[in-house]
């Protein structure tokens, strides 16, 4: 299967670069087609524009080339990695950016004119993972609740079929975390995704 | 006197969220509010978390072409965010406002080997959600009404600690009246006129 692993962190050489590149050896060593899009690092623009709104209610919404690549490659894919630093409890922008601008009607979903309800788009999809790292412990993450998580494992499995699976790995307060807490956390990423069937 | 900042992002000016902009500020008004309108489409805010305040993201201070925005984060009493709500959440651009503004000297401090953040918004005490949702109140339930979250809990963290939040939401937009969206307009402007 194609795996996409959406990356959005803006340093090239932060932990979750290397985050991403151990779930691609794990799904690479598991047989699977992987292609790596880092937002970041390709320019993807951030927030939806006045236009994209517009197109949003229309025949073709998507009237960025690399949008329409992305949305291309997520048609076909049966599994999203998606790799991010938790902020605000959330996704950063350019990840939120990236669904709101790429799941858009005829990719994300299809709204039926005739029930005026809205029909899952994704039902190709067999896996949505999310790696996430977190600055605060996990206490407080269940306090404040894991919204990203949230978006991806509840929203956007919505959007799916019945069949997918959700699955989430996060390395929690980071900034006091040892040496070795965090090669055992990259050594569990790859293990896991080397499982992803 | 409220100090209200009112922090708006939608990319059309013909959406039904601009109208709740204008309904909201003439409601704070009509309270005796002071308020400040931020337009973040207007401004073309970059949304962008980038790779060097990522290095300096221990350093007190946004970046130096955004001040402005820590500067009215920090003179308000009341913050008023008003967005749609997409995919649960606030949308990028309002997303982003957060990631780079609400960073450490505005809205936290992080001492020395903690993994908690010290609040730094003590001045604001009452946050306000003014939204829209194309599904349904059921639907967002089921998918955990994160943006509600981000706001009420992650955020409201780093303000005073009796801090109160008020959700003004018209859910499924996507099938609502005329009338329902007027109703929505009323309730808005009314309850801002009266936030004391």
């Amino acid at each position: 299967m194609l795996a996409l692993i959406v990356v959005a962190h803006p340093s090239a050489d932060s932990y979750c670069h290397a985050l991403a590149s151990r779930a691609e050896v794990g799904l690479v060593a598991a047989g699977h087609e992987v292609v790596v899009l880092d937002l970041y690092a390709q320019g993807v623009r951030v927030a939806m524009t006045a236009g994209e709104r517009v197109a949003y209610h229309e025949e073709s919404p998507i009237i960025d080339p690399l949008v329409a690549e992305h949305a291309a490659l997520v048609k076909r894919a049966e599994a999203l990695v998606f790799v991010y630093p938790t902020w605000w409890s959330s996704l950063p922008a350019i990840l939120k950016g990236w669904i709101e601008r790429v799941m858009v009607p005829g990719v994300g979903f299809v709204f039926d004119e005739r029930t005026n309800k809205v029909r899952p788009g994704l039902g190709q999809m067999r896996h949505l993972v999310g790696i996430s790292t977190y600055g605060s412990r996990r206490s407080y993450v269940r306090l404040v609740n894991d919204n990203g998580r949230r978006i991806i494992t509840r929203a956007l499995r919505m959007s799916c079929g019945l069949r997918v699976r959700t699955s989430w790995l996060g390395l929690h307060a980071i900034d006091t975390s040892t040496p070795a807490q965090r090669q055992g956390f990259l050594a569990q990423v790859e293990q896991k995704m080397a499982g992803l069937r | 006197m409220t100090k209200a900042l009112v922090v708006y992002c939608h990319p059309s000016e013909q959406s039904l969220v601009a109208a709740v902009r204008d309904r909201v500020v003439t409601g704070l008004t009509a309270g005796g509010a002071e308020v400040r309108l931020t337009d973040l489409y207007a401004d073309g805010f970059d949304p962008a978390f980038s790779a060097s305040e990522w290095a300096n993201h221990l350093e007190p201070g946004t970046d130096p072409s955004i001040t402005s925005y820590a500067d009215d984060l920090q003179w308000c009493d009341t913050l008023v965010l008003v967005y749609p709500t997409w995919w649960s959440g606030q949308p990028a651009m309002l997303k982003g406002w957060m990631d780079r503004v609400w960073v450490s000297g505005v809205a936290w401090t992080l001492p020395d080997g903690a993994n908690r953040l010290r609040p730094g918004l003590r001045n604001v005490r009452r946050l306000v959600a003014v939204t829209t949702h194309g599904s349904s109140k059921f639907i967002n339930m089921v998918e955990g009404e994160s943006g509600k979250r981000t706001l009420t809990r992650s955020l409201r963290t780093m303000c005073h600690p009796l801090a109160r939040t008020t959700w003004l939401a018209l859910y499924g937009i996507d099938n609502a009246s005329v009338d329902q969206r007027t109703a929505f307009l009323d309730r808005v402007e009314r309850r801002l006129s009266r936030l004391a």
